[in-house]
């Protein structure tokens, strides 16, 4: 954003600032107003419920309950109030009290358990805030203090596994810090993000990953947050939810809400988490083989494996045990959370520190959170929400998957011949590959250090009780300096002169600013139905740049600053991104329960230059509470709520900045002894580039059974992307460095989400939870444009009619063992799904006698393959495994099938038509079924009973103790070791080489409230 | 609340969103953005860079000339494959397919934008066209690019043009060489003449390789004696991959290019080090260990495009078995070897010719033109079917050129299959 702009932003924000409160003042004067106090209980348990939502219909006043299910307003205006009650989980009440002028009234809510909750208030994907009912698209939500409560978590990433039908994570490592891919409802996009949009408290944040530079092994935005400091998040799945948020939300909204103080509460409240956990490596890494040669096996031989064997003895090796590489990670997490609030104030601080050590020597994590949220109730028209987060995330990531300083690939593609026990072995390959052995490995450093400040302000203001008004304004400022340090060395570790000692500093800054305005207003219409109308803004403007500096040559390691090396050099990068947004959004609904809604968004963006036509984003749908009609009510017996929905919305995806342009590249040239600044081809660029377009149908039953005990959604989507950007391949033989990105094709996802809430058990004395989470999922290239398939990803390609980046190979049609001879197709063929079609999860919580409960998490994918690399690098390139060093561990026809015939003077494979085909080209044996089922989750937690916590006055409200354990078995068919882990960061991708899998992490952890 | 109120608010709270959207200047100026890491290829004019676009093809054959030196060394076992990447050790087992990334991503992308950014200068209506230093540059350097796709794939493309023979690829370059050496003759500047002669070197390679061998050595003999055209290579950490000698990068950043067990006889044109005295451990493990070529000992080592000595050769080759012969003597004694011994029959002369070639034109990129003209005398080569150096491999295959690869075939109009 240029100088001018940002004042112009200023000056806009300031104009609000002023007029906002100004609007206000007149109308605070002249209120006369009470107060409401009250508690909110469990019916069946009389337990008190925490973090309930109350609220004042037609105002802008709320609070929720404290821990022990306390509420109090202030600034009520008097008469008759209604008073709303919502939680997650529980059915909603509304009632009301009368409020005198001045007085304390008091009203109490007992809610009955609800699997499902059609009241609850939704705040994303909508105009202003609707009730869940009101929502023709589904919009998940997830109870943040539900899940900390038992789960292992410490990143926000991990409170979205297997909760939520169509959320499908993936780590891409068992690294601490390393990325999550997150992909609601598939992948639609082959060359833009498939990543969702991340906003907190409304403001959209600076999302994705930043490359170590090592492979698979990238930095995540995600884990700069905090789950301790979140209330709630919710997630927008697909264009039918997310047309509001304009043309780049095709790939889903997470929007994370954070905790608020309780204005008018009077109180303060403290919480303490103190958790303390250890990760073993949960797998042991295989051995290298070889055959001992002559050399080897002489009596002055320096290799301790053969010497004194017979040339042609088997021998192994395991660098990685040898030096017992892997250590028990650590992790020490403190957070601490004050909230409160005061007549018409309320405030909420948390501090959060994560320091945590991976499974391998130089992998680090350490995170430092403050976040501030104060609110203000001016009036009950006018209320401000301000908050601030900050964080200091440190991250030192070890090198792994394709890299030839990797953990694993230094150990697992060495080879024992290279054993050296001679005084100077150390500054051989000594058993690990090439000389990039464990002192190279360990003393190697990627880390990045972010500071980041996330600031948000809200103001809703309510001239009248149909009128509503929502601004909020804020920004996410990232500044990450990536440190990656090579030591100098004399053992030629690295290559080139970086032996001499490299360090390359590169700082970023990534800013985000956001603006946001929506208005709803209310008009009662005859037919009892409520016309609703919403209409907004939002403005979105973002800026990275980066600074680098490389430096190459030390005297020494310590004196490692760039500016001491022997050579330095510099660089910069700087890109801008803006887009707005009208939006309109008309609703009418009936009786409270049939809704149709029509909307729209108009959005333009820089990506297409400032002369860019709009993108017209529109949406319809409906819902219907069927079970709130009369005609229903002889089915309430069995059906306690039901309502039917179906929506259909568009939303799009933006490309880069100056994607749309031609471009050349500056390239410098030097022929006669001085550099000139040269160019040449870039890009072609595509004038007529526009958004990818994402239109999604989707319809559902959202139904409880049984009193509410027994609560189900099922949602059909049917999600189709058009005008696909792809960087359409265009022959090299133009010269171009950069293929044009087009609009071309189309792919298609579809499939349906279950989610069963089940409330098995509910006596005061034992309870069952039972929440069943399934999905599946089509996805479909529909079109390439006409264009060739092409590679996508690790052994993918785009093939009409099959998944995006489907596995192919040249497949094997036949093996002839006496011959020697393996036929494989011609062309290359579609092997099996990138992506899982299946996936589900089942998770069971046992209380008993109200203080002790139990979690477990089940989580499965289905149908979908993983390419091993690791042992396709191991069997045919750099040959370190006993499957074919040892000739007599596998069949011969399996060896055929793996290695092909290996007979001098043959070829590997033979294609239909007698032509020869290599390894690389037959990968079939390698692409290997991933399904597995995990016991991802178990927990035990005991709250020490109220009556235990007496002799501390009342000062200790609350105190628990959880130990908890992740990734506790893996129950697979995958030869590797991990079919959840990817070494690469691109979407299609699925591919495990190399990699480190996931830890199993043993939790203990005290929570104490007062 | 009072209608007046009421109306107040809301008139209130619409002019404050009627400002917040004016202030916010939601219009075409707030989507103007800037992006300095672009080149607007509409803010350059070509005819007035015209120089620094020249300049740039000829980076661009300079860079590209280093990554096929660099393959066909492994494809002519001039070095062993020092690599773990499959992709280039398949140019070392000599079994080269059209799905190879390194086939396409380090040998035919850059050759081809050497190819194409000389193409786009030579189209230019640049001022006094018959002597324009440019347009002499751009010419010596698409016949360069051109004749090297001839000899090292098996068929070629221009400019996403149809499939073209090795004949008609090298008719092609023979064209532009002939139009370098008369734009730089009558340039007559220093640097005018230089690329009018690296050129006639390169016509007579072509006409060599068309076994044109009259037309070859006339060529050939026109070459001023002492001629040498080099591409330059810089020692520039800031541009280390474009301006950098190539070899020596693969030789000491990557210790890839390891010298194979023909070249390790301390000919003083292919010296090396092994063992404790190399400067760097190859990646992978290496039967034997790892000889590291210093031939080119660092970055800014130039490589040698076109030189009288290649100009003899090719007169030699063209002329016949006696002047071989005389040629492998001379240089044999120039090199401090023995004279050569061996039989004198026009086979074992031409081998011996290939040989000394080989080891003249070391890492230069050429000895891949002598597979295809005569691979019966390049000696050394393992068999095809023969045991590849390093174990676990497939056997050697039996290619003596590349195919193009498949990136180009599929998205080529004139070439899809």
């Amino acid at each position: 954003m240029s100088l001018p702009s940002i004042s112009r932003l200023m000056r806009g924000l300031r104009v609000v600032g002023v007029a906002v409160p100004m609007l206000a003042l007149p109308l605070a004067a002249q209120a006369q107003t009470g107060t409401i106090t009250g508690k909110v209980t469990d019916a069946a348990t009389k337990q008190p419920i925490a973090d309930a939502r109350v609220l004042i219909t037609g105002t802008v006043l709320g609070t929720q309950t404290n821990a022990q299910g306390e509420f109090r307003l202030t600034q009520v205006r008097s008469g008759m109030v209604p008073v709303s009650v919502l939680r997650l989980g529980y059915k909603s009440m509304r009632d009301s009290v009368r409020v005198a002028d001045g007085a304390t009234a008091t009203i109490n809510f007992a809610l009955s358990q609800s699997a499902i909750n059609l009241s609850e208030v939704v705040v994303t994907g909508t105009a202003g805030n609707q009730e869940r009912k009101a929502q023709s698209a589904l919009v998940a939500s997830v109870k943040a203090a539900d899940i900390i409560a038992d789960a292992p978590i410490t990143n926000v990433a991990s409170m979205l596994q297997s909760r939520v039908p169509g959320v499908a994570l993936s780590a891409q490592s068992g690294t601490k810090g390393a990325a999550t891919q997150i992909r609601i409802r598939g992948a639609s996009s082959i060359n833009l993000s498939n990543q969702p949009l991340v906003f907190i408290d409304g403001v959209r944040l600076n999302e994705g990953f930043i490359g170590s530079g090592q492979s698979g092994q990238s930095f995540d935005r995600f884990n700069d947050l905090n789950p301790e400091e979140i209330e709630s998040i919710e997630v927008v799945k697909g264009p039918a939810a997310a047309t509001l948020y304009g043309a780049d939300a095709s790939a889903g909204v997470i929007q994370i809400i954070t905790k608020k103080g309780r204005a008018g509460s009077n109180t303060f409240a403290q919480s303490i988490r103190v958790e303390g956990s250890s990760s073993d490596a949960n797998f042991t890494p295989q051995d290298n083989y070889a055959l001992c040669t002559a050399a080897t096996v002489a009596a002055t031989s320096t290799n301790p494996l053969c010497r004194g064997k017979a040339v042609g003895d088997l021998v192994s090796d395991n660098p990685l045990l040898r030096v017992n590489a892997f250590r028990t990670g650590e992790g020490r997490i403190v957070n601490w959370n004050g909230r409160g609030g005061g007549q018409n104030y309320g405030y909420n601080l948390s501090y959060g520190s994560d320091n945590t050590s991976g499974v391998l020597p130089n992998n680090r994590f350490n995170r430092y959170n403050i976040r501030t949220n104060a609110n203000y109730v001016a009036n009950s028209k006018l209320n401000f929400d301000a908050g601030l987060g900050l964080v200091q995330t440190q991250v030192d990531l070890p090198d792994n998957d394709n890299n030839i300083f990797g953990w694993l690939g230094g150990a697992m593609l060495g080879n024992p011949l290279s054993r050296n026990d001679s005084p100077t072995g150390q500054a051989s390959n000594d058993g690990w590959f090439s000389r990039r052995h464990y002192n190279a490995i360990v003393a190697k450093q990627n880390r990045l250090l972010t500071k980041r400040v996330t600031s948000s302000v809200t103001a809703n203001y309510a001239p009248t009780s149909w009128f509503t008004n929502r601004f909020i304004g804020g920004m996410d400022f990232a500044n990450e300096l990536n440190d990656n340090f090579q030591p100098k060395n004399d053992s030629l570790w690295w290559g080139g002169l970086n032996d001499g000692g490299s360090r390359g500093l590169t700082s970023r800054g990534a800013e985000r600013y956001t603006f946001d305005y929506s208005g709803n207003m209310k008009k009662q219409l005859p037919m009892d139905v409520e016309g609703n109308l919403s209409f907004g803004l939002q403005v979105i403007s973002s800026r990275n740049t980066s600074v680098s500096s490389t430096g190459v040559g030390y005297v020494t390691n310590s004196n490692n600053s760039v500016n001491s090396a022997a050579i330095t050099t510099g660089g910069s990068a700087f890109s801008e991104q803006r887009q707005y947004g009208y939006f309109g959004q008309l609703q009418f609904g009936q009786s409270n329960r049939r809704f149709l809604q029509l909307g729209a968004r108009v959005d333009r963006n820089s990506s297409f230059g400032s002369a860019s036509p709009a993108f017209f984003l529109p949406k319809i749908g409906a819902s219907w509470a069927i079970s709130e009609e009369d005609f229903f009510q002889p089915l309430s017996r069995a059906i306690s709520q039901m309502r039917l929905r179906a929506s259909f919305g568009t939303t799009g995806r933006s490309p880069g900045p100056g994607d749309a342009l031609t471009t050349l590249t500056a390239a410098t040239f030097n022929i006669t002894g001085t550099a000139g600044a040269g160019v040449v081809l870039g890009n072609p660029g595509n004038a007529d580039l526009k958004p990818e377009r994402g239109t999604e149908f989707e319809a559902g039953i959202d139904a409880s059974f049984i009193n509410n005990r027994v609560g189900l959604e099922l949602t059909y989507f049917r999600k189709t992307t058009k005008d696909l950007i792809i960087a359409r391949p265009i022959p090299p033989s133009l010269g171009f460095n950069g293929n044009p990105l087009a609009n071309l094709g189309g792919v298609l996802n579809s499939g349906l989400e279950l989610g069963l809430n089940v409330a098995a058990l509910n006596m005061s004395n034992a309870k069952w939870d039972i929440r069943f989470g399934a999905n599946t999922l089509k996805n479909e290239l529909t079109s390439l444009g006409g264009v060739a398939p092409f590679a996508l990803g690790a052994g993918g390609r785009t093939i009409v009619g099959e998944q995006l980046g489907v596995f192919v190979s040249k497949k094997i049609k036949s093996v002839d063992v006496a011959a020697n001879k393996v036929i494989v197709n011609d062309l290359l063929t579609p092997m099996g799904n990138l992506f899982p079609t299946l996936e589900w999860n089942l998770t069971n919580t046992v209380t008993l006698f109200k203080n002790f409960r139990v979690a477990a998490l089940l989580d499965a994918k289905r149908d979908f393959l993983v390419f091993n690399n690791t042992a396709f690098f191991r069997e045919t390139q750099i040959v370190s495994s006993d499957n074919r060093i040892n000739v007599n561990k596998l069949s011969a026809e399996e060896r055929l099938r793996r290695y092909g015939n290996l007979t001098a003077g043959q070829p590997a494979f033979v294609t239909d038509s007698g032509r020869s085909a290599t390894v690389n080209d037959v990968r079939d044996q390698y692409m290997e079924k991933g399904d597995f089922i995990r016991l991802r989750e178990v927990s035990a937690t005991y709250t020490l009973p109220t009556s235990l916590l007496g002799f501390t006055n009342r000062r200790v409200t609350g105190a628990s103790v959880t130990l908890a354990f992740q990734n506790v078995k893996l129950w697979t068919d995958y030869s590797g070791f991990d079919p959840e882990v990817n070494s690469q960061t691109g979407a299609f991708s699925r591919e495990d080489f190399l990699t480190l899998p996931n830890p199993k992490t043993t939790v203990l952890r005290f929570n104490l409230n007062f | 609340m009072s209608i007046i109120n009421f109306r107040r608010a809301v008139t209130r709270t619409a002019a404050g969103a009627v400002l917040l959207a004016g202030a916010t200047a939601c219009g075409d100026q707030f989507l103007t953005v800037t992006n300095p890491n672009l080149i607007d290829a509409s803010t350059v004019d070509p005819v007035a860079s015209g120089a620094a676009l020249a300049l740039s093809a000829q980076q661009n054959l300079a860079f590209s000339m280093g990554l096929m030196s660099a393959y066909s060394s492994w494809f002519t076992e001039e070095t062993n494959v020092g690599d773990t990447f499959p992709t280039r050790n398949e140019f070392g087992f000599r079994t080269i397919t059209d799905l190879n990334g390194s086939l396409n991503g380090d040998v035919w992308a850059p050759i081809s934008l050497a190819a194409a950014s000389s193409k786009q200068v030579l189209d230019l209506e640049l001022p006094t066209p018959a002597a324009n230093i440019n347009l002499a540059r751009a010419a010596m350097v698409r016949g360069f690019a051109v004749l090297q796709i001839a000899t090292d794939f098996c068929e070629g493309t221009l400019s996403s043009g149809p499939k073209l023979t090795t004949t008609q690829l090298l008719d092609t370059a023979s064209f532009w060489f002939s139009r370098a050496i008369d734009v730089g003759r009558a340039n007559a500047s220093t640097d005018g003449v230089a690329i009018a002669n690296a050129s006639l070197v390169g016509r007579a390679r072509v006409k060599l390789q068309k076994n044109d061998k009259p037309g070859a050595a006339t060529d050939a003999g026109a070459v001023p004696a002492g001629f040498q055209f080099d591409l330059r290579h810089t020692d520039d950490a800031a541009n280390r991959n474009r301006l950098s000698n190539r070899q020596w990068i693969f030789s000491f950043d990557r210790a890839n290019l390891s010298v194979a067990p023909f070249f390790r006889v301390n000919d003083p044109r292919v010296t090396y080090r092994s063992g404790a005295a190399a400067t760097a451990a190859s990646q992978d493990n290496l039967p034997g260990g790892y000889f590291q070529q210093t031939k080119f000992p660092g970055y800014g080592s130039a490589v040698r495009l076109a030189s009288k000595l290649e100009a003899d050769y090719i007169n030699a080759e063209a002329t016949g078995t006696t002047a071989m012969l005389a040629l492998v003597q001379s240089r044999r004694t120039a090199n401090g070897l023995p004279a050569y011994a061996g039989a004198t029959t026009d086979a074992a002369v031409l081998t011996e010719f290939y040989n000394q070639r080989a080891f003249e034109f070391y890492l230069e990129g050429k000895r891949i033109g002598d597979l295809r003209r005569n691979p019966a005398a390049v000696s050394n080569l393992t068999p095809a079917g023969g045991v590849y150096f390093k174990p676990g491999y497939q056997a050697v295959g039996r290619d003596t050129c590349y195919p193009l690869p498949r990136p180009e075939t599929d998205n080529n109009p004139n070439t899809k299959p």
